[in-house]
Protein backbone atom coordinates (compact mmCIF):
# COMPACT_ATOMS: atom_id res chain seq x y z
CA UNK A 1 0.00 0.00 0.00
CA UNK A 2 1.08 3.67 -0.66
CA UNK A 3 1.92 6.10 2.22
CA UNK A 4 0.42 9.32 1.49
CA UNK A 5 3.47 12.02 0.43
CA UNK A 6 3.58 15.21 2.65
CA UNK A 7 1.50 18.02 0.59
CA UNK A 8 4.10 20.84 2.46
CA UNK A 9 7.31 18.86 1.20
CA UNK A 10 5.51 17.70 -2.16
CA UNK A 11 6.36 20.84 -3.64
CA UNK A 12 9.73 22.21 -5.85
CA UNK A 13 10.61 24.75 -3.66
CA UNK A 14 10.12 23.54 -0.29
CA UNK A 15 11.76 20.04 -0.65
CA UNK A 16 14.59 21.95 -2.29
CA UNK A 17 15.44 23.98 1.22
CA UNK A 18 14.11 20.61 2.83
CA UNK A 19 17.31 19.08 0.96
CA UNK A 20 19.94 21.53 1.32
CA UNK A 21 19.38 22.28 5.03
CA UNK A 22 18.94 18.05 5.61
CA UNK A 23 23.00 18.34 3.94
CA UNK A 24 24.13 20.96 6.21
CA UNK A 25 24.03 22.15 9.96
CA UNK A 26 22.48 25.82 8.94
CA UNK A 27 22.72 27.74 5.86
CA UNK A 28 21.52 31.63 5.18
CA UNK A 29 19.27 32.93 3.06
CA UNK A 30 21.72 33.88 0.53
CA UNK A 31 23.06 30.19 0.64
CA UNK A 32 19.77 29.04 -0.07
CA UNK A 33 18.96 31.61 -3.01
CA UNK A 34 22.21 30.80 -4.64
CA UNK A 35 21.33 26.87 -4.05
CA UNK A 36 18.21 27.05 -5.64
CA UNK A 37 18.40 29.51 -7.92
CA UNK A 38 14.66 30.95 -6.83
CA UNK A 39 13.56 34.65 -6.19
CA UNK A 40 14.01 36.40 -2.91
CA UNK A 41 10.41 36.73 -2.56
CA UNK A 42 9.14 33.41 -3.49
CA UNK A 43 11.73 31.63 -1.12
CA UNK A 44 10.82 33.74 1.68
CA UNK A 45 7.03 32.62 1.57
CA UNK A 46 8.36 29.00 1.58
CA UNK A 47 10.63 29.19 4.69
CA UNK A 48 7.87 31.11 6.15
CA UNK A 49 5.36 27.78 5.83
CA UNK A 50 8.28 25.23 6.74
CA UNK A 51 8.95 27.58 9.93
CA UNK A 52 4.95 27.77 10.69
CA UNK A 53 4.93 23.69 10.39
CA UNK A 54 8.13 23.67 12.98
CA UNK A 55 9.95 21.93 10.07
CA UNK A 56 12.74 24.58 9.83
CA UNK A 57 14.16 27.03 12.77
CA UNK A 58 14.75 30.31 11.66
CA UNK A 59 17.28 32.66 13.60
CA UNK A 60 17.73 36.34 12.61
CA UNK A 61 20.69 38.33 13.52
CA UNK A 62 22.57 40.85 12.20
CA UNK A 63 25.89 40.96 9.79
CA UNK A 64 27.37 44.36 9.99
CA UNK A 65 24.48 46.52 8.79
CA UNK A 66 22.85 43.70 6.87
CA UNK A 67 20.44 41.20 8.74
CA UNK A 68 20.97 37.76 8.35
CA UNK A 69 18.77 34.92 8.15
CA UNK A 70 20.20 31.53 9.16
CA UNK A 71 17.85 28.22 8.89
CA UNK A 72 18.33 24.73 10.23
CA UNK A 73 16.12 21.89 10.19
CA UNK A 74 14.67 20.98 13.42
CA UNK A 75 14.08 17.48 14.60
CA UNK A 76 10.56 16.93 13.66
CA UNK A 77 11.66 18.45 10.18
CA UNK A 78 14.18 15.56 9.82
CA UNK A 79 11.33 13.12 10.73
CA UNK A 80 8.94 14.43 8.20
CA UNK A 81 12.24 14.63 5.57
CA UNK A 82 12.63 11.18 6.63
CA UNK A 83 9.10 9.71 6.44
CA UNK A 84 8.84 11.35 2.69
CA UNK A 85 11.50 9.33 1.29
CA UNK A 86 10.12 6.53 2.82
CA UNK A 87 7.02 7.23 1.49
CA UNK A 88 8.58 7.87 -2.20
CA UNK A 89 10.32 4.45 -1.81
CA UNK A 90 7.03 2.71 -1.51
CA UNK A 91 6.07 4.67 -4.80
CA UNK A 92 9.34 3.57 -6.88
CA UNK A 93 9.29 0.12 -5.55
CA UNK A 94 13.20 0.70 -4.15
CA UNK A 95 14.08 -1.76 -2.22
CA UNK B 1 23.85 14.32 14.18
CA UNK B 2 24.32 10.74 13.85
CA UNK B 3 20.27 10.47 12.96
CA UNK B 4 21.17 12.89 9.86
CA UNK B 5 24.50 11.60 9.15
CA UNK B 6 22.02 8.05 8.67
CA UNK B 7 18.90 9.48 7.01
CA UNK B 8 21.48 11.19 4.17
CA UNK B 9 23.58 7.72 3.78
CA UNK B 10 19.87 6.43 3.70
CA UNK B 11 18.97 8.49 0.75
CA UNK B 12 22.25 8.04 -1.18
CA UNK B 13 21.84 4.14 -0.74
CA UNK B 14 18.18 5.05 -1.88
CA UNK B 15 19.36 7.34 -4.98
CA UNK B 16 21.89 4.10 -5.91
CA UNK B 17 18.89 1.67 -6.10
CA UNK B 18 16.98 3.84 -8.03
CA UNK B 19 19.95 4.47 -10.63
CA UNK B 20 20.26 0.85 -10.34
CA UNK B 21 16.95 0.51 -11.91
CA UNK B 22 17.19 2.51 -14.75
CA UNK B 23 14.22 4.89 -12.86
CA UNK B 24 16.74 7.85 -12.97
CA UNK B 25 17.22 10.61 -15.55
CA UNK B 26 18.60 14.55 -15.48
CA UNK B 27 16.00 16.77 -15.38
CA UNK B 28 16.69 20.24 -15.13
CA UNK B 29 14.78 22.05 -12.15
CA UNK B 30 13.30 25.41 -12.24
CA UNK B 31 12.70 26.38 -8.76
CA UNK B 32 11.33 29.69 -10.07
CA UNK B 33 8.02 28.74 -10.74
CA UNK B 34 6.79 26.50 -7.41
CA UNK B 35 4.98 23.25 -8.88
CA UNK B 36 4.29 20.00 -8.04
CA UNK B 37 6.44 17.04 -8.31
CA UNK B 38 6.39 13.35 -9.21
CA UNK B 39 7.52 10.85 -7.38
CA UNK B 40 10.73 10.03 -9.76
CA UNK B 41 11.32 14.06 -10.19
CA UNK B 42 11.33 14.38 -6.00
CA UNK B 43 13.87 11.63 -5.41
CA UNK B 44 16.31 13.96 -8.37
CA UNK B 45 15.61 17.42 -6.69
CA UNK B 46 16.27 15.78 -3.06
CA UNK B 47 19.98 14.60 -4.08
CA UNK B 48 20.67 17.15 -6.56
CA UNK B 49 20.51 19.43 -3.90
CA UNK B 50 22.37 16.96 -1.71
CA UNK B 51 24.97 17.04 -4.26
CA UNK B 52 25.21 20.41 -4.45
CA UNK B 53 25.45 21.41 -0.82
CA UNK B 54 27.69 18.47 0.35
CA UNK B 55 30.83 20.46 0.00
CA UNK B 56 33.95 18.93 1.29
CA UNK B 57 36.32 21.80 0.44
CA UNK B 58 34.96 25.28 0.88
CA UNK B 59 36.41 28.85 -0.15
CA UNK B 60 38.30 30.43 3.07
CA UNK B 61 38.83 26.51 4.21
CA UNK B 62 42.57 27.70 4.18
CA UNK B 63 42.25 31.28 5.81
CA UNK B 64 43.00 29.77 9.50
CA UNK B 65 45.93 27.69 8.78
CA UNK B 66 47.29 30.99 6.52
CA UNK B 67 46.08 33.51 9.34
CA UNK B 68 47.46 31.57 12.77
CA UNK B 69 50.46 30.05 10.31
CA UNK B 70 51.50 33.40 9.34
CA UNK B 71 51.13 35.07 12.51
CA UNK B 72 53.03 32.04 14.74
CA UNK B 73 56.24 32.73 12.12
CA UNK B 74 55.55 36.66 12.75
CA UNK B 75 55.70 36.15 16.14
CA UNK B 76 58.69 33.85 16.55
CA UNK B 77 60.84 36.20 14.43
CA UNK B 78 59.35 38.72 17.67
CA UNK B 79 60.69 36.27 20.24
CA UNK B 80 63.66 35.49 17.95
CA UNK B 81 65.01 38.95 18.00
CA UNK B 82 63.82 40.04 21.58
CA UNK B 83 65.81 37.25 22.83
CA UNK B 84 68.80 37.78 20.66
CA UNK B 85 68.95 41.20 21.73
CA UNK B 86 67.53 41.34 25.48
CA UNK B 87 68.79 38.05 26.20
CA UNK B 88 65.37 37.95 28.78
CA UNK B 89 63.05 34.41 29.48
CA UNK B 90 60.14 37.53 29.09
CA UNK B 91 61.12 37.51 25.18
CA UNK B 92 58.55 34.73 25.54
CA UNK B 93 55.23 36.16 26.73
CA UNK B 94 54.65 37.56 23.19
CA UNK B 95 53.48 34.05 21.94
CA UNK B 96 50.65 35.28 24.08
CA UNK B 97 50.13 37.78 21.24
CA UNK B 98 49.15 34.94 19.06
CA UNK B 99 45.86 34.08 20.00
CA UNK B 100 44.97 37.74 20.72
CA UNK B 101 45.76 38.56 16.63
CA UNK B 102 44.75 35.54 15.30
CA UNK B 103 40.95 35.99 16.86
CA UNK B 104 40.85 39.57 16.08
CA UNK B 105 41.97 38.94 12.44
CA UNK B 106 39.49 35.92 12.14
CA UNK B 107 36.79 37.50 13.69
CA UNK B 108 37.37 40.74 11.12
CA UNK B 109 37.71 38.45 8.23
CA UNK B 110 34.25 36.44 9.22
CA UNK B 111 32.22 39.44 10.25
CA UNK B 112 30.93 40.16 6.48
CA UNK B 113 31.20 36.99 5.04
CA UNK B 114 28.01 36.36 2.65
CA UNK B 115 26.07 33.16 1.64
CA UNK B 116 27.11 31.40 4.51
CA UNK B 117 26.28 27.60 5.59
CA UNK B 118 28.11 25.16 8.09
CA UNK B 119 28.01 21.53 7.51
CA UNK B 120 28.65 18.80 10.18
CA UNK B 121 32.14 18.23 9.12
CA UNK B 122 32.81 22.00 9.57
CA UNK B 123 31.50 21.08 12.90
CA UNK B 124 33.69 18.38 13.22
CA UNK B 125 36.45 20.47 11.80
CA UNK B 126 35.87 23.34 14.68
CA UNK B 127 35.56 21.52 17.65
CA UNK B 128 39.08 19.64 16.80
CA UNK B 129 40.67 22.99 16.36
CA UNK B 130 38.53 24.20 19.75
CA UNK B 131 40.03 21.92 21.79
CA UNK B 132 43.79 21.30 20.44
CA UNK B 133 44.01 25.24 20.73
CA UNK B 134 42.48 25.33 24.15
CA UNK B 135 45.20 22.43 24.71
CA UNK B 136 47.75 24.90 23.51
CA UNK B 137 46.75 27.47 25.54
CA UNK B 138 47.41 25.36 29.10
CA UNK B 139 50.29 24.17 27.42
CA UNK B 140 51.72 27.28 27.07
CA UNK B 141 50.10 28.94 30.07
CA UNK B 142 51.65 25.66 32.54
CA UNK B 143 55.10 26.33 30.15
CA UNK B 144 55.45 29.45 32.52
CA UNK B 145 55.54 28.26 35.73
CA UNK B 146 56.75 24.53 35.28
CA UNK B 147 59.68 23.37 33.25
CA UNK B 148 58.01 21.62 30.02
CA UNK B 149 59.54 20.70 26.55
CA UNK B 150 57.00 23.28 25.03
CA UNK B 151 57.61 23.40 21.59
CA UNK B 152 57.75 19.71 20.87
CA UNK B 153 54.48 19.50 22.43
CA UNK B 154 52.99 22.34 20.72
CA UNK B 155 54.20 20.96 17.15
CA UNK B 156 52.86 17.63 18.18
CA UNK B 157 49.42 18.73 19.03
CA UNK B 158 49.30 21.04 16.04
CA UNK B 159 50.16 18.19 13.67
CA UNK B 160 47.42 16.46 15.42
CA UNK B 161 44.71 19.14 14.76
CA UNK B 162 46.05 19.40 11.37
CA UNK B 163 46.43 15.38 10.36
CA UNK B 164 42.96 15.32 11.91
CA UNK B 165 41.21 18.03 9.66
CA UNK B 166 42.66 16.43 6.77
CA UNK B 167 41.44 13.43 7.60
CA UNK B 168 38.06 15.15 8.04
CA UNK B 169 37.91 16.68 4.68
CA UNK B 170 39.57 14.02 3.02
CA UNK B 171 42.91 15.97 1.36
CA UNK B 172 46.14 14.44 1.02
CA UNK B 173 48.27 17.32 1.52
CA UNK B 174 46.97 18.43 4.28
CA UNK B 175 47.22 14.84 6.00
CA UNK B 176 50.71 14.37 4.71
CA UNK B 177 51.89 18.13 6.25
CA UNK B 178 49.94 17.31 9.71
CA UNK B 179 51.97 13.55 9.59
CA UNK B 180 55.14 15.83 8.97
CA UNK B 181 54.34 18.05 12.12
CA UNK B 182 54.14 15.38 14.11
CA UNK B 183 57.07 13.33 13.18
CA UNK B 184 59.13 16.92 13.26
CA UNK B 185 58.14 17.72 17.02
CA UNK B 186 61.60 16.83 18.68
CA UNK B 187 63.19 19.08 15.51
CA UNK B 188 63.33 22.28 17.50
CA UNK B 189 65.73 19.94 20.19
CA UNK B 190 67.99 19.44 16.88
CA UNK B 191 69.02 23.38 17.17
CA UNK B 192 71.04 25.19 20.30
CA UNK B 193 69.82 27.82 21.88
CA UNK B 194 67.70 30.22 20.66
CA UNK B 195 67.64 28.76 17.31
CA UNK B 196 64.91 26.52 18.16
CA UNK B 197 62.33 29.41 17.78
CA UNK B 198 63.51 29.70 14.57
CA UNK B 199 63.13 25.72 13.86
CA UNK B 200 59.86 26.22 15.38
CA UNK B 201 58.70 28.27 12.81
CA UNK B 202 60.29 25.96 9.66
CA UNK B 203 57.64 23.17 11.35
CA UNK B 204 54.43 25.67 11.65
CA UNK B 205 55.56 26.77 8.36
CA UNK B 206 55.50 23.16 6.42
CA UNK B 207 52.33 22.70 9.20
CA UNK B 208 50.22 25.13 8.25
CA UNK B 209 50.84 27.83 5.74
CA UNK B 210 51.76 25.39 2.97
CA UNK B 211 48.36 23.25 3.68
CA UNK B 212 46.98 26.53 3.67
CA UNK B 213 47.96 27.51 0.69
CA UNK B 214 47.01 24.50 -1.16
CA UNK B 215 43.77 24.34 0.43
CA UNK B 216 43.16 27.88 -0.53
CA UNK B 217 43.93 27.15 -4.06
CA UNK B 218 42.09 24.32 -4.21
CA UNK B 219 38.75 25.34 -2.68
CA UNK B 220 39.00 28.56 -4.88
CA UNK B 221 39.43 26.52 -7.99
Amino acid sequence: MFKELNPLLHSELRLAIMSILISVEEADFLYIKEKTGASAGNISVQIEKLSEAGYIRVDKGFVGKRTRTVCSLTESGAKAFAEYVEAIKSYLEVK
Amino acid sequence: MIYVFNLVYNINRFIFAVKYNQLYSTTQFNLMEDKILNEKESLELISQMIRNSQQRLKEGNGKPFLIFGYITIAISMIVYSLLTLTQSNLSHLAWFGIPVIGFVIMYLSKKNEVKYSKTYLDRIVINIWTVIGASVMFVSIAAIFVRIPVMPLLILLLGIATTLTGLTIRFKPVIFCGVFGMASCVLPYVMNGYNQVLMYAICIFVMMVIPGHILHLKSRN
